[in-house]
This record gives structure tokens, C-alpha cells and sequence, in this order.
């Protein structure tokens, strides 16, 4: 069962990923099985994912996030809360970001 | 902002030899290994150009003589992967087996790991840390491995050459 992410709630990046911002990508390698297996797993992120990733510090909730970027970006602060959902949805089902208790 | 399918797999994502050298230290950093697809022929025929190879962290230990590690290299700053042939006071003395020249000496922190595994073709090469590691060290100190193979490749080329 998939884990329920919300708005009130602050995620952060996973100790079983290496990030790093490469030529204005954010590289996440999966850490499985303690191996940084780049030939099976590399992720890249796009803008719309670096910007996220760059506010998910553990102590900033969700809406605060999308609040932050919905004024940076200038944009329909809906539109941002949907991406901003639907990203960090599939970050946690990769298990790239956890919740911070 | 973009609509978001922000997460991609792999795609057309080509890594820089800096990139991959950043990469590596930070997942050997982390106590990890890092697994990565082998360039250049600097250690054929042990590592070939295109081998998917292993490289695990040290964990506080020294490498040994015959082991082949991973290094942040004096003259380019990237990572290569090479024997350690000789520890002297100073560090290790570090050469491919199919290089001319030794690497030179270097400190034991600008080692960043030790070759585990290599693959090619889907199956796993055996010996890469056997028995053999030190005397391989000893012909490749001396130059003796590069001559050796370089000398192989030769005859094999002269006997394709004259096969009827």
C-alpha cells in the first residue's frame, strides 16, 4: 500500500540516495543493497523537480513549499500544489524522500 | 513552472568523467559501493573498455599491493581505476597493468576505493582479487606486464596474420 503524503507534513531527502546537482539537473542514485548502481538505476530531476527538491529540508510542510515556489514562479499556487503533490507522491513511492517525523 | 513528469530514468543522460568522479566520492562517502561502466584500456585485459565494474570503500583500511583501486588522479583530477604496485612511506605507487608509466605516488586519501567485481558481458570475472593481485603488482611495477602484453598481442596479431 502506497504511503499518503499530505500537505501538513515535511519530507526530506532519503539516506538511501546520493543527489547531486549536475549541469542544472538534480542526479539521485538509489542506494540498494548498499550499492550506487548507476548502469541500473539513475534518476534526473527537471526543473520543476530540482525546485522542489531544493525546499524539501524537513521543516518545511508541503503547502509551505508550494507556497514559496508558487510566488517565485509566479504561477497558480494550485497548479504548483498539484506538482508539488504529485512529485514528492513519486519520490516517496521510490522511497528517494521520507516523511520527517 | 513546467507540468511535471519530473522524474526521469536514466533517459539520454550522459555523465561527465567529473561528474562521475563527484558521484563516486559521494556514494563511497557514504560507506557504499558505486558501480559504473569501465572506459579506456589502462588495465586490459583485467578491466576492458565497457566493463561494468565495482568499487567498494576501504572502510578505514589500507589497500594492499596487487589490489586495484579507484583514485582521484594527479594530472587530470578525474577518477581512474589502477594496481597498486608498491606502499611506500609516502602512499601508493599506482600503474595500469597496460600503462607505459606509473601513475606516480599518492596519498592514501586520495584513494577513494578498491575494484570488488567486474562484469562483462553479464558474467562475473574471477581473480580480480586473488592470489595472483601481488605478482601481477610485481610484473606491472617493473614494466614487465605492459611489455608482456604488448608483446601477446603482437604474436597474436602475426599468427592471425600468417593463418592460411
Amino acid at each position: 500500500m502506497s504511503e499518503e503524503v499530505r500537505f501538513d507534513d515535511a519530507y526530506v531527502p532519503s539516506e538511501d540516495v546520493v543527489a547531486r546537482e549536475i549541469e542544472g539537473e538534480i542526479v539521485i542514485i538509489p542506494l540498494v543493497s548498499d550499492i550506487g548502481d548507476i548502469e541500473d538505476e539513475l534518476y534526473t530531476l527537471n526543473e520543476t523537480g530540482r525546485a522542489v527538491w531544493g525546499k524539501l529540508d524537513g521543516a518545511r510542510p508541503l503547502r509551505r513549499v508550494a507556497a514559496e515556489l508558487a510566488e517565485e514562479f509566479e504561477a497558480p499556487i494550485e497548479d504548483i500544489e498539484r506538482d508539488v503533490l504529485g512529485l514528492v507522491r513519486e519520490l516517496v513511492s521510490r522511497r528517494m524522500v521520507v516523511k520527517k517525523d | 513552472m513546467e507540468p511535471s513528469a519530473p522524474v526521469r530514468e536514466r533517459g539520454e543522460l550522459r555523465l561527465s568523467a567529473d561528474s562521475l568522479t563527484a558521484l563516486m566520492g559521494d556514494v563511497l562517502a557514504k560507506g557504499k559501493a558505486f558501480r559504473f561502466r569501465a572506459k579506456g584500456s589502462s588495465m586490459s585485459p583485467f578491466v576492458k573498455d565497457g566493463d561494468v565494474i565495482t568499487v567498494s570503500p576501504l572502510r578505514g583500511r589500507q589497500p594492499r599491493t596487487g589490489e586495484i583501486v579507484a583514485f582521484i588522479h594527479p594530472k587530470t583530477g578525474r577518477a581512474a581505476v589502477h594496481r597498486v604496485v608498491r606502499a611506500v612511506a609516502a602512499g601508493f605507487l599506482l600503474r595500469g597493468d597496460n600503462s607505459q608509466d606509473a601513475d606516480g605516488v599518492l596519498p592514501g586519501e586520495r584513494i577513494l576505493g578498491v575494484l570488488t567485481e567486474v562484469v562483462r558481458d553479464g558474467k562475473r570475472i574471477q581473480g580480480v582479487r586473488g592470489p595472483g593481485s601481488r605478482l601481477l603488482a610485481l610484473l606491472s611495477r617493473s614494466g614487465g606486464l605492459a611489455r608482456g602484453l604488448g608483446f601477446l598481442r603482437r604474436l597474436v596479431r602475426g599468427t592471425e596474420r600468417g593463418a592460411p
